[in-house]
């Protein structure tokens, strides 16, 4: 807009120079997305060419994948990519099976097995396909990659389509030679297309601050111009006669009409004064953010993973400084927190425990409770491979046949080798066989009964082959192969999995696994005792935070299972809620099952993940832990992580109350909710109640709020929402557990509408894909559970313990360095367009430009650019180890000291008092002659000499708002100073033919040619940094900052340029450090922060060199001399 | 937690830096700048002797050269042609002046920097005798009645000022160098050797002085200085230089023709006479915002060290960090 006011006759300023900038900042924008765009054009037309094979006639030929349309047979050959979503019809394999790989859909990496359906098992062939006719009905194209309803009409037959074979595009060919399929969705309808819709973009909060201040600047804008065109209209009078307002006088001008005037005046000023405005702003951030993600956080090496080859990962560059003011992380457990590695460590069977090693949990809490546990090493004859870590004498190699009753033994691991949805890859030997699962804990039971000597090694279809050995005699082994005729699929409702099977002798069983609260539902009578034992038993492994499942199977005859089978098939083939059905045909087989055991699967913490907890909490960060799990399992894991302790009162509100399980026995749906819902009410409240006596009582007493899933759905209502989130706030740690993925995300929501409070979450699945773009940052961990939590992050790191480099290192620095390019943008554009104003008011109003037109747009565009840019990348208050050495630093973000408006205010004042500085030292000194000479400056010197003063005293201004100051700082500020001064000697050296006035000619050799020029040089930028100067100096002796003083505290230590050792050190703790740092958790204390004794080295040395004695202060002298403290302290408390 | 921090802190000593090279190279900022404070004290202060070894007279005539008669209106006067506009000052040299001395002429309230002011003139044309025509930007003195282009144009040109001074002391007359008085760059560059006034004030309105047609405008230094135009609405512009030394005590009687219409605007007229140093002529801002400055930081440095001894903030006292003056943190 000011662009083209300035093509107006109004304007002060000459176009072009208005315009150039302004297309500067965009071409270098639009050059950015035009790149990407090429970029991303390329991909499309090499993809849209890709040649497909389609059935023309009876030949197979060869089209770019653009050309293809519903209805077309494909034929898609090894390795290749589906074009479309493809009905499956036929496959080089035999019995109509292929194997496709989803990793571009879900990341996961394992293989599918799709099945075509029989009837169309012949099509493979040309000549045969041609043949091929039939409708397809299906659903309309929707984005759930994992449901697919549709019937295909064949010959007057209808046969069900399902998932199974459903060929998504995306997906790639895998051990088929090739398959033959009908085109159903095409580009945009595919369900993967219609995944990638609709992501939320986000934009940090720090810029929707941001945009307030250009708003405030708007707003100053239009008042200065107010002034200004209010000031003109009172001006202008014919007694002037030397404006020569005679004849006609362009109606600016025309002292006829005072309102006319007033108004043109406004566009005027608003032109000359667009400079407050700060245009390049926007794109200096974008760049600096955009070096920031690519080159500082993807490329760090402290969040580099070495075991998973996986470095840091900045999938947005707009939330870095979003980073540095976290208060709330919300984490998934499992995954995340854990390391996702199940590994089977105990089991039940027969109500007998197997199974020697002890969790970390478990020690953990035996420390916690003062035991010394006796580290015994596992026997090293113990297998040990991923996924297992268990022994127990009396079942491995074959011992189990001595047990007491080994008949429940074999079924206990027939039911782990049989019920299951595992494949099998690679070489079919026990050594090398890689099992592909859809959860990380199937393949551990999988793996579980090849080590207790059931060997999975083959699936068809239609059967799975076990290698039995130690079954009938030691060492004899025996290949048998199951027939599975129906699988009763896992889902979170059924939370089950059923398999029915048939042994070569024709016995026919149904095994079942799953979570214990709905097989025990399921059992039937009688055998209390062993019930009771593994509900025991189930309830021990909980504690010890193992994940378990309770196994059972039944026998079925064959006229029961047929005609079950019959009601299963006709469910399988309806259209209408296919799911519904098959669920309520599974309930009819799936009872009075004889229950074996359980079993008990480690879930492994992530590295480092108790002390990055701790870490973060001394930051002030709080943290969440929302999940699936049972409300034990997410306890005692967050006990093992240091967010809930002894010392603290935790608040309980969980579903699984009498009053509540009375209600559900009754089993009316309305009173179950009016029941929980009261008490959900009467809990909160009560907690409420509690936690605010504690606050008000007793400081220091943290809180802890747990609370499953059922209730939270009750909490979340609008009624309990304020009370909640009250009580929550309140609670250092809050857990809850038994939670959807949407309550996941409202609960986030929850805390980042309701509290309004900068949130991240971090988490690793599907599950939490809703969470993490429901946070201000979502942070994916680049594990194993597939791709889509990152897909949907913004950050992705391989480790949760990064989080610490993550959120204290690169967010602080990022947040710190923003805010002081947007105040600094702030200052500089306000302080040059103040001097401007000021000088308005003494031309009458008129808008006279007091810089030539290319000082003001190169200002923003050379003279200033880089220094600031510079210090948006390299600015740091203190190292990355101290960053993480005083995790409260980061509170700073948290309260975002660093742009309120009352720094702002800071800066603006400084502006205006510099700006005068620059405008009445400029002009009362150029009164009179300035050299021997006595020769007078015109209006042009004047405005020289004060803009060498700005350039000058904006650019010193920036390196003393540095913290550090590398040569590229050095660079940058002297090198765009003296770009000033080449600029100016050539500009004012220069005559061109052009019709302009050359206002500027010579100005700058005429100004050097006094010395009132280097004195005012010299004078003018010292008498305008002393004001900064000394509120600096003051805020730095009274109000310190708290990175102030840790730079003061370790002011002589050396440069630290081994970051990643330390890291090194502080994650491998010795047992040593270990223990005293157990020890040091333990209850003992109510404030943490006894134990700080960082103060003596400092100031000792501060004092030696007070009086002139050189103490050497060495990092590792003040190590030794401060843990000698703590150490002495240990035994007083 | 001791052990912790204290292992980080040890691992410090080897310096492979993978990291980002250019991280590496900062260098650790001073931690205080309290010493620095007295950094702008050392800076060379003007002296006063310096700034005073400028002799300045200042003589304001423009009301003191209309007679008592036309006191009550000063516009009439001054717009009317027929009245002789002779007018007589004595000016008293209070100290030795050497040559040169320096005549300036001061206005006031005179908005030589209004909007549309400044951009009434065209460099093209007082530049180069083949752009007479080019009269774009000049209005509203662009052509004569006739369409013929005035040269030089614009409202600058047209307003420029016209009051003559002639010295006297005793009955010896001083001369007044009127040659040299612009910049030299202006003189060769900006204003052409082969350019001629033309069509010159001969409108309806006269705004100020009339040019020599047969001058080149390159030798019009009346005129080049008074293009030059200034920054504030009080501005000097250099009238002439008188070369002989003046005593102390002498006087001098000035003949001054006041043509120049300042009444309209209630603009005040000056006479100025100045010797220079080699600082320029009498700046009493300069040396004076020095002395401030200076003064200032002296202040400031002593200031700070009274506060630095009454109340003394060790450097790097933890118990300053705001965590651990707050038992909650906050």
């Amino acid at each position: 807009m000011i662009s083209v006011l300035s093509t107006t006759p109004i304007s002060p300023v000459s176009p072009i120079t208005n315009v150039l900038p302004l297309s500067l900042v965009l071409l270098v924008s639009l050059v950015k997305e035009a790149f990407e765009d090429w970029k991303r054009f390329q991909n499309d037309t090499s993809i849209n060419s890709t040649p497909i094979d389609v059935l023309q006639g009876q030949r197979w030929e060869s089209i770019p994948w653009k050309k293809l349309q519903v209805g077309d047979l494909v034929r898609v050959k090894q390795d290749g990519f589906f074009p479309a979503d493809l009905l499956f019809l036929a496959s080089t394999n035999p019995d109509g099976v292929c194997y496709i790989e989803t990793a571009n859909l879900d990341g996961e990496t394992n293989l599918k097995i799709r099945k075509a359906l029989e009837r169309t098992w012949d099509y493979l062939a040309p000549e045969k396909a041609a043949e091929f006719k039939g409708e397809i009905q299906c659903e309309q194209p929707n984005n759930s990659l994992y449901t697919f309803t549709g019937n295909l009409i064949m010959e007057k037959q209808t046969l069900p389509l399902s998932p199974n074979q459903l060929l998504l595009r995306g997906c790639s060919l895998r051990n088929t030679e090739y398959i033959v399929g009908a085109v159903i969705f095409t580009g945009h309808e595919t369900k993967v297309m219609m995944n990638s819709m609709n992501v939320p973009s986000k934009r940090s909060t720090l810029e929707r601050k941001l945009d307030k201040l250009i708003l405030a600047l708007f707003g100053c804008l239009f008042s200065m111009c107010l002034i200004g065109a209010i000031g003109s209209g009172v001006f202008i009078n014919r007694k002037y006669y030397y404006l020569g307002f005679f004849g006609d006088v362009e109606p600016q001008f025309n002292p006829d009409n005072r309102f006319v005037v007033a108004i043109l005046t406004m566009f005027t000023l608003i032109t000359l004064y667009s400079t407050i405005i700060p245009i390049s702003l926007y794109v200096s951030i974008e760049m600096i953010k955009f070096i920031q993600s690519t080159q500082f956080i993807n490329k760090d090496l402290n969040m580099y993973h070495a075991e998973s080859n996986t470095p840091a990962l900045a999938r947005t560059s707009n939330l870095n400084e979003e980073l540095g003011q976290v208060e709330y992380i919300f984490s998934d457990k499992t995954g995340t927190l854990t390391r996702n590695l199940m590994e089977f460590f105990k089991c039940s069977i027969g109500g007998e425990i197997y199974g020697t090693g002890i969790t970390e949990i478990e020690r953990g809490r035996a420390e916690r409770s003062g035991l010394k546990v006796d580290e015994g090493k596992s026997p090293t004859t113990a297998v040990h491979e991923k996924g297992f870590n268990f022994d127990d004498p009396r079942l491995m190699h074959g011992a189990w046949k001595n047990e007491r009753d080994p008949e429940i033994c074999k079924e206990f691991f027939r039911c782990l080798a049989l019920c299951h949805t595992v494949l099998p890859e690679g070489d079919e030997s026990p050594e090398k066989i890689m099992y592909q699962a859809a959860s990380p804990d199937e393949a551990a039971l999988v793996t579980a009964a090849k080590n207790l000597g059931f060997f999975f090694y083959r699936r068809t279809p239609t059967t799975v082959m076990i290698r039995e050995s130690h079954v009938e005699k030691m060492g004899k082994i025996q290949e048998v192969a199951y027939e599975i005729l129906n699988v009763l699929e896992f889902n979170s409702t059924r939370k089950r999995q059923s398999v029915v099977c048939r042994y070569p002798n024709g016995r026919l069983v149904l095994y079942c696994k799953g979570a214990d609260t709905v097989i025990y539902e399921r059992l039937g009578d009688g055998n209390h005792d062993m019930k009771r034992l593994t509900r025991e038993h189930l309830e021990q492994f909980g504690s010890a935070g193992l994940r378990t499942l309770c196994l059972a199977y039944r026998e079925l005859n064959t006229e029961l299972y047929e005609k079950w089978n019959e009601k299963f098939i006709q469910a399988k083939s309806s259209l209408r809620d296919r799911e519904k059905k098959l669920d309520e045909v599974a309930e009819l087989i799936e009872k009075d099952l004889v229950l074996i055991g359980c079993t008990a699967i480690e879930d492994k913490l992530q590295e480092g993940v108790p002390a990055c907890i701790e870490t973060l909490s001394r930051a002030g960060i709080k943290i969440w832990v929302l999940t699936g799990d049972k409300i034990e399992t997410a306890i005692n894991i967050a006990y093992a992580c240091n967010l809930i302790n002894n010392d603290m009162k935790q608040f309980i509100i969980s579903s699984e109350t009498n009053a509540i399980r009375e209600a559900e026995d009754r089993g009316d749906t309305v009173e179950i909710a009016r029941v929980i819902r009261h008490s959900v009410k009467q809990d909160l409240n009560r907690c409420l109640e509690e936690a605010q006596q504690y606050l008000r009582t007793i400081s220091g007493t943290k809180l802890a709020l747990i609370i499953d899933g059922k209730c939270l759905m009750y909490a979340l209502d609008p009624n309990l929402r304020a009370n909640l989130l009250n009580l929550s706030l309140n609670c250092s740690s809050v857990v809850c557990c038994r939670v959807s993925p949407l309550q996941k995300a409202q609960v986030t929501s929850l805390v980042k509408k309701g509290a309004r409070k900068i949130t991240l979450s971090i988490g690793d699945g599907a599950n939490d894909v809703s969470m993490i773009q429901a946070a201000h940052v979502g942070v994916g961990i680049s594990g194993l559970e597939g791709m889509q939590a990152v897909m949907a992050s913004d950050f992705a790191i391989a480790q949760f313990r990064f989080l610490t480099d993550l959120l204290l290192v690169h967010g602080r620095w990022s947040y710190l360095r923003l805010c002081k390019v947007i105040t600094y943008f702030f200052y500089k554009n306000l302080t040059f367009t103040l001097t401007q104003f000021w000088f308005t008011f003494q031309t009458g109003f008129s808008g006279q430009r007091f810089y030539d037109d290319w000082f003001q747009s190169l200002y923003n565009v050379i003279f200033t650019a880089l220094p600031v840019i510079i210090v948006g990348l390299f600015d740091k208050d203190v190292s990355a180890s101290l960053s993480k050495k005083y995790p409260e630093l980061y509170r700073e973000g948290i309260r975002n000291m660093f742009f309120k408006w009352r720094v702002v205010a800071v800066w603006a004042f400084f502006s205006v008092y510099q700006s005068l500085i620059f405008y009445y030292f400029t002009t009362a000194a150029s009164q009179a002659g300035h050299n021997s000479s006595g020769k007078i400056f015109g209006l042009w010197d004047v405005s020289t000499m004060a803009f060498t003063c700005v350039v000058v005293t904006v650019n010193l201004r920036l390196l003393m708002a540095c913290n550090s100051v590398t040569r590229w700082h050095h660079l940058s500020i002297w090198g765009s100073i003296l770009a000033w001064f080449v600029f100016i000697f050539i500009y004012s050296g220069i005559m061109t033919p052009y019709d302009r006035q050359e206002n500027l000619f010579f100005v700058i050799y005429v100004l050097m040619s006094t010395f009132y020029f280097y004195l005012a040089l010299l004078l003018i930028p010292v008498a305008a940094l002393l004001g900064d100067f000394l509120y600096q100096g003051f805020q730095r002796w009274f109000y310190p900052y708290d990175y102030e003083i840790v730079q003061e505290i370790h002011k002589n230590d050396p440069e630290d340029s081994s970051r990643i050792e330390l890291l090194e050190v502080a994650n491998h703790l010795t047992p040593d450090e270990a223990r005293s740092y157990a020890i040091s958790q333990l209850p003992r204390e109510k404030s943490k922060h006894t134990g700080f004794a960082f103060d003596s080295p400092g100031y000792e040395s501060f004092f030696a060199s007070q009086q002139g004695v050189f103490a050497p202060q060495k990092a590792w002298d003040v190590a030794r001399r401060a843990s000698m403290r703590s150490q002495q302290r240990k035994p007083r408390t | 937690m001791m052990n912790n921090s204290g292992a980080s802190a040890a691992g410090s000593s080897s310096g492979s830096g993978e990291g980002s090279a250019p991280r590496r190279n900062f260098k650790r900022p001073k931690y205080s700048r309290f010493t620095q404070q007295e950094l702008p004290a050392c800076k060379p202060i003007l002296t006063p002797q310096w700034v005073i070894s400028v002799v300045e007279i200042v003589d304001r005539y423009d009301s003191a050269c209309i007679p008592r008669n036309m006191a009550k209106d000063k516009v009439a006067y001054i717009q009317n042609a027929a009245i002789n506009k002779t007018c007589n000052r004595t000016l008293k040299v209070l100290k030795n002046m050497d040559q040169p001395i320096y005549v300036y002429y001061q206005l006031d309230n005179f908005y030589q920097n209004h909007r549309r002011y400044v951009k009434s003139r065209n460099d093209a044309q007082l530049r180069s005798a083949d752009e007479a025509s080019e009269t774009s930007g000049c209005d509203p003195e662009r052509t004569t009645a006739g369409g013929a282009p005035i040269v030089p144009c614009g409202l600058i040109a047209w307003s420029l000022f016209n009051d003559t001074y002639s010295f006297k002391r005793g009955n010896e007359n001083v001369m007044v160098n009127k040659k040299g008085i612009s910049w030299k760059s202006d003189r060769d560059h900006k204003f052409g050797k082969d350019v001629y006034p033309k069509n010159f004030q001969n409108g309806a309105l006269i705004g100020g002085a009339k040019l020599d047609p047969n001058k080149s405008l390159s030798e019009q230094e009346d005129l080049i200085v008074w293009m030059r135009t200034a920054a504030l609405p009080t501005f000097r512009k250099l009238y002439g230089k008188i070369e002989v030394n003046l005593k102390a005590n002498d006087t001098i009687t000035v003949t001054l023709e006041n043509n120049y219409n300042t009444y309209s605007f209630n603009g005040k007229k000056k006479l100025v006479l100045s010797t220079t140093s080699w600082l320029g002529g009498k700046n009493d801002f300069l040396g004076i915002a020095y002395l401030t400055v200076g003064g200032l930081c002296f202040f400031l440095a002593t200031a700070f060290t009274v506060v630095y001894l009454v109340k003394p903030r060790k450097l790097g006292d933890p118990s300053y960090l705001s965590w651990n003056r707050s038992p909650l943190g906050y």
